[in-house]
């Protein structure tokens, strides 16, 4: 009798369930709203840019054109579907943590490790290529060439349409550097430039390059605000990886514990999504007009 | 009425142990999980704030004196009224009731040992203090002088604060905001206990949910457009500055879709508040109990879509300006419905005068006074005579201090037994209330007619015809300044020397009532189950026999 008393009050604890909840059904499911919840915060976060890149593009939707058209369109795609599959590697984790398998649950996660981060070099790899032409939008984060030292500007992969390649690249103080307002002009004598744009890019009733200049900046500012802020996203979540690669590799997760994995899977789809929507706008959009492809 | 007394000293015997006395280290306040210590923790930091900003108020009070600019130049008083806003907004008015009252009772109020998060919980409380500590850095290495908005291109470009320094601050302490949102609202959702059905919740917890949501969803956009705001400053390029081709409307946009909601953090809590109070000192169910429910849920909603009426006269098109107008006008009939519902659960209810109570009488006076000033300064036409006057300053002092300050020490005092175990004075309680009361109205009232004459908001001096009304409004001040600091005194006494408190003393029904005071760390001994509707006192509360009470007390196993 008196066994049976004390197994009613020491009920079955079953091993990470916390002290606030009643039992692992409750846990799961607070885990998996407040994730939610959290990702909400995290697009309306992101929504901030993306109201920003809004606006602008449909202030200077040439400029952007320009900007866009100078981004690095393969390796762009190429990081698309890298990121794609290592979403389809996080799922498989978390389906085999939920069926307890061990080593395939550890193998996913090394997999969307190593995507994750090929992602992230890839994007180094733009980004040094964005330094060595002179376009971060930041006066002094580009290279510096001193006057006599000038070089031709590192051309990427069959993308470079910009004028700079018709004179010696030449940046003492590592400033933005955009000379070719011929999308404009383009565009210009097609008639397509709103009231807006012209009093954007004009200068005294005549297109002028440096005002034009200074929108294609904004492109870039905002192109290397979102990316960044998603680059950051990325390594966090692979901060979040190597933790559940350690937790893993201990026999952490079974078929009754495994809300990390799952968690933790939602908030790298979202890093995922975010990007199939960064993708289409910074690199795809307005490519058509003047790209030459 | 008789029994109060017998079944207060009768019921349960008060555990031996309980929140406050199972530890006295201090690690055992700066590491705990409880939710009831982290309310505390947030109680102290954020009352210290209150007074900060309190401080900064007296000195605007003062320099506006006299009509010249003496005891503060032009510049002091920029970065005096600045540090005014950011330290009432960021560090006291939104935090205040959610992270205090909040976070102590709606565990107690659903019958859960604790919030769905509890390390979040501290790590929120953590944010909280690290963003003030970096807002106290740029305060003390010489402040800012932008006004607690922000505006760019004078804070992108010009200005000479520590503008980067105190957007940090704002950023970071947004984020303790959120992650206290989220445990909120999942806490909300999944740890209810048995029988406490959505529509058998207290208000107080339908207006904290209200709160979480907007906290959730409009407090990321002004972090990230703090954020580049700051990055704008720093690297010299960016979106807002016209001068290099940014906008910088859309920073006003962006900065308002956050901070109109946040309003709404401010006075929906308190509104929460007040229901508890009205119907508890009632005695009587509330009035139209869903439309209350429902219409926190409509204010946060439709707070959301009214913020362009901070733009009147700032370049906002005019089609623009008609819609923004009119949805202004749509968000006050919810809190319209919940003020009709008060006053209606006042009519024929038992009224007692205790000092929560008048607390929150104060509230629907000044409450009635500062939401109708809303509706002058939501009218477009009437807005551009009015706006960035010391009329728009009287509108949202009456909301923000009126409103919200009114609700939070009225919760205080209602809540101070449960959260202590002490009594205040009750006699020193109604005296404050009281002269909060009058001190408030004679520092505010005045204001509505200096702006209504013309006197602009953030000047250091004044045409010398205005001067009556602002001796009038300084004195105010000091009257307000002792209304606030006689509950320090007397609430710090009752710790050491006040009685010590029955669990239930006003024999309510709900569920906070019905463990100790102070309670147990894990809330209640047993999971509650609950079978009463929201403010029931009538038999089906279980209140009225002791053996009753124990029943609903019984361990549930």
């Amino acid at each position: 009798m008196a066994t049976n008393v004390s197994a009613h009050e020491h009920h079955y604890h079953p091993p990470g369930l916390q002290h606030q909840f009643e039992d692992m059904g409750q846990q799961q499911e607070s885990a998996s709203i407040g994730m939610w919840m959290f990702l909400a915060q995290e697009i309306m976060f992101f929504g901030g840019l993306f109201t920003a890149y809004l606006v602008f593009r449909a202030k200077f939707p040439m400029a952007f054109a320009a900007g866009s058209n100078h981004l690095d369109i393969y390796w762009g795609t190429g990081n698309t579907v890298v990121l794609i599959v290592s979403s389809l590697t996080m799922a498989l984790a978390v389906h085999y943590a939920q069926l307890g398998k061990r080593m395939a649950q550890v193998l996913c996660i090394i997999l969307t490790m190593i995507l994750g981060a090929t992602f992230l070099g890839v994007k180094a790899v733009e980004y040094t290529a964005k330094y060595n032409e002179g376009i971060v939008p930041v006066t002094g984060l580009n290279r510096r060439t001193p006057a006599g030292e000038a070089q031709a500007p590192v051309e990427t992969a069959g993308e470079h349409k910009t004028g700079a390649t018709e004179h010696a690249y030449h940046n003492p103080k590592g400033e933005f550097q955009w000379t070719d307002a011929s999308l404009a002009k383009k565009a210009e004598d097609a008639g397509y430039l709103t009231s807006a744009e012209k009093a954007g890019y004009y200068a005294n009733g005549v297109l002028d390059a440096n005002k034009f200049r200074d929108k294609v900046r904004i492109f870039y500012w905002i192109y290397f605000a979102m990316t960044g802020l998603h680059a950051l996203h990325m390594i966090v979540g692979l901060g979040l990886m190597a933790w559940l690669l350690w937790k893993a590799w201990l026999g952490t997760y079974t078929a009754d514990y495994y809300s990390p994995v799952e968690m933790s899977g939602l908030y790298w789809h979202f890093v995922d999504i975010v990007w199939i929507f960064l993708f289409p706008l910074l690199y795809l959009l307005g490519r058509h007009f003047g790209g030459g492809h | 009425m008789q029994n109060i007394d017998a079944i207060n000293s009768e019921i349960i015997e008060r555990p031996a142990v309980n929140y406050l006395n199972n530890g006295y280290s201090l690690k055992s306040w700066l590491l705990t999980r409880d939710h009831k210590r982290i309310a505390m923790l947030y109680l102290a930091s954020v009352s210290f704030f209150f007074m900060l900003g309190g401080i900064f108020a007296g000195l605007i009070r003062l320099e506006l004196l006299t009509p010249q600019s003496d005891l503060l130049e032009s510049a002091s008083y920029n970065k005096v009224f600045t540090a005014h806003g950011v330290i009432m907004v960021f560090l006291f008015l939104i935090p205040a009731i959610p992270a205090t009252l909040g976070n102590f009772l709606i565990p107690l109020m659903i019958g859960a040992k604790d919030l769905a998060f509890p390390r979040i919980n501290l790590l929120s409380w953590y944010l909280y203090m690290s963003g003030a500590a970096v807002a106290a850095y740029a305060l003390l290495q010489g402040g800012v002088d932008t006004g607690w908005t922000f505006y760019a291109p004078y804070s992108t470009t010009f200005s000479n604060g520590y503008v980067v320094a105190t957007g940090l601050g704002a950023f970071i302490i947004g984020f303790s905001s959120i992650l206290t949102g989220l445990n909120f609202i999942v806490t909300v959702h999944t740890m209810r206990a048995p029988g406490m059905t959505w529509f058998r919740l207290p208000l107080f917890v339908w207006a904290h949910y209200a709160t979480s949501l907007i906290m959730i969803l409009g407090t990321p956009v002004v972090a990230i457009t703090i954020l580049l705001l700051a990055l704008e400053r720093l690297a010299k390029v960016g979106i807002f500055d016209p001068a290099i081709g940014g906008d910088p409307i859309l920073f006003q946009h962006l900065f308002w879709f956050y901070s109109h909601p946040a309003v709404y953090i401010m006075i929906l809590p308190s509104m929460g508040v007040i229901s508890e109070l009205i119907a508890n000192f009632s005695r009587k169910r509330i009035f139209g109990y869903e439309f209350v429910a429902f219409s926190s849920i409509a204010i946060a909603v439709i707070g959301f879509i009214v913020w362009g009426h901070h733009l009147f006269v700032s370049g906002q098109s005019i089609y623009a300006g008609l819609v923004f107008s009119f949805l202004t006008m749509v968000v006050a009939i919810p809190s319209a419905v919940k003020t009709f519902n008060w006053t209606a659960t006042l009519y024929k209810g038992s009224i007692s005068w205790d000092t929560p109570m008048l607390y929150a009488l104060g509230f629907l006076g000044l409450f009635l006074v500062g939401g109708l000033t809303g509706l002058f300064l939501g009218t477009a036409g009437l807005d551009i005579h009015l706006s960035d006057t010391y009329f728009i300053v009287a509108h949202f002092h009456y909301i923000m201090v009126g409103g919200t300050v009114m609700g939070y020490l009225g919760g205080i005092h209602f809540w101070w037994s449960k959260m202590t175990g002490r009594e205040y004075s009750e006699f020193w309680g109604k005296v404050s209330a009281m002269v909060v009361f009058i001190g408030f109205n004679l520092l505010f009232f005045p204001q509505f007619i200096l702006g209504y004459m013309g006197m602009p908001r953030r000047y250091a001096s004044y045409p010398e015809e205005l001067q009556v009304l602002n001796i009038f409004s300084t004195a105010g001040a000091s009257v307000l300044g002792v209304g606030f600091i006689m509950p320090v005194f007397y609430l710090v006494h009752s710790l050491f020397f006040g009685k010590k408190a029955a669990d239930n003393p006003w024999l309510l029904p709900g569920l906070e009532w019905r463990t100790a005071s102070p309670p147990i760390t894990e809330n209640f001994e047993s999971t509650p189950i609950v079978t009463w509707e929201a403010y029931e006192f009538g038999e089906e509360s279980g209140l009225h026999t002791e053996e009753a009470r124990r029943t609903t007390l019984a361990p549930t196993a």
